[in-house]
């Protein structure tokens, strides 16, 4: 940044320097290259995110785990996907249910999906793993210290998401009996 | 209860060989997933119907459809949990026994909140199928050509002189001969040889060292070189007679040409 650019240019700025950066920059690197507190490299980059979905435009601001990148909105995507000639191979309903709950209940553990589906899910965590869907972001304090998993930003970008709270809400039953389920049992079948 | 069909979307039986003998495929891959099927099979409401009901569908299935190994037990545990939540039922009165330390009570909202909470996510994960590549948002892929950041640190000056050094005490490579070297003969070179026989005595005919060049062009610059003293006034020449003996003699004052 030269010194005649304002204030009112960050957004302008940081909307570029996504567009130039060829992997997700964190709040921190962008932070510094604003010159700004942490927060306000935050505000403004949520700032730029609102404005690029009010606007409908061709690209979106996504976030993740602290870090941002630009990408082309879900509304082009399927066209995209025409130019760009990509094809994902679909992915199983037991796989997408896996997903889900790792999804919706992130961080957790193998130990987490498999009470919600019943089954053993070694597998199918492994294969979303090998997709880079789903990514060990850390271990649980617990017994056993079992891997927690989250999604990651091939996830987002394959659902057309712009971030974990962009998912669509489970029904009202499961909202509240979750929040039942963590208050009773935090934590409970974690066997790994 | 009713038998009714059980088999899920997409569940098949293939008959295999001459015997009849069928081999199912499977098509639950859970005991949640079977739950909730014969449960919304017959159209019940998940949220208050007495899961002790769905007991004998569940068995029955369970016994026509063997479930593979690793998901055995799953299968098996909800089977004992129903089949206790229909025990209590048909025995209401009877005071239940206590429980070992340390086991779980198989409570059938415990039991309830399970098949909800696996129906939230299985129906989350029915729409993520939906969504699923449809609209796909794409990001810029690196170029392959860019190379991978390195952290540059300065070089100390001591070691770019260093290496400086070193580049400049390599001695230059000695060009190779050519084949064919041609024989040079310069005026300077024949000069030195007129000086080096006027040195003996003082005067030399010029023919006798003309005598000696081993070719034309030596004896015509050997030649030049005599004229190029002259002109310096550095010998003096004589001839009598046209294709007459030359003598060269060292000018006087030229002490030792």
């Amino acid at each position: 940044m030269t010194e005649q650019e304002g204030p009112l240019d960050l957004g302008a700025f940081y909307e570029a320097l996504l567009f130039i950066a060829e992997r997700p920059l964190t709040t921190a690197e962008l932070a510094e290259l604003g010159a700004l507190p942490r927060l306000q490299a935050e505000a403004e980059l949520s700032a730029l995110a609102e404005r690029l979905e009010e606007d409908e435009r061709g690209l979106r601001v996504q976030h993740h785990d602290g870090a941002w990148q630009l990408v082309t909105a879900p509304a082009v995507g399927a066209r995209l996907a025409t130019y760009a000639a990509r094809e994902e191979a679909r992915l199983s309903p037991a796989a997408l249910e896996a997903l889900a709950v790792v999804a919706y209940r992130q961080p957790c553990t193998r130990g987490d999906v498999e009470r919600v589906r019943g089954v053993d899910s070694d597998y199918v965590i492994r294969s979303l793993m090998h997709r880079r869907l789903v990514v060990e972001v850390g271990r649980r304090d617990t017994p056993g210290r079992p891997v927690l998993f989250g999604t990651t930003f091939t996830f987002l970008e394959r659902f057309g998401l712009t971030s974990i709270d962009d998912l669509p809400p489970l029904s009202s039953d499961a909202a509240q009996l979750t929040a039942l389920t963590e208050s009773v049992e935090p934590a409970a079948a974690d066997g790994e | 209860m009713q038998p009714i069909p059980v088999e899920p979307d997409g569940a098949v039986s293939v008959p295999v060989g001459d015997q009849g003998f069928t081999l199912a495929l499977p098509a639950f891959e859970g005991p949640l997933q079977l739950l909730l099927h014969l449960i919304e099979s017959r159209q019940l409401d998940v949220l208050s119907v007495p899961l002790a009901e769905v007991a004998d569908a569940y068995v029955e299935h369970l016994s026509r459809h063997p479930v593979d190994a690793a998901n055995l037990s799953e299968f098996v545990s909800i089977a004992a949990q129903l089949i206790f939540l229909k025990s209590k039922r048909l025995l209401p009165s009877e005071p239940m026994p206590p429980l070992p330390e340390g086991a779980d009570e198989p409570d059938e909202e415990e039991l309830r909140r399970r098949i909800l909470e696996y129906r939230a996510l299985r129906d989350a994960a029915k729409v993520l199928g939906e969504m699923d590549g449809m609209a796909p948002a794409m990001r810029r892929e690196p170029r392959e050509a860019d190379l991978p950041e390195i952290a540059s640190e300065p070089m100390p000056a001591a070691v770019m002189v260093a290496a400086l050094e070193a580049l400049a005490a390599i001695p230059e490579p000695v060009a190779p001969p050519p084949a064919v070297v041609p024989r040079e003969i310069t005026i300077g070179q024949q000069i030195a040889v007129l000086r080096q026989a006027l040195s003996a005595g003082g005067r030399v005919l010029l023919q006798t060292i003309l005598a000696r060049c081993r070719s034309r062009t030596e004896a015509a610059v050997t030649f030049l070189a005599a004229l190029e003293l002259v002109r310096r006034r550095q010998v003096t020449a004589e001839q009598h007679d046209i294709f007459g003996p030359i003598v060269i003699e060292a000018s006087a004052g030229e002490a030792r040409p």
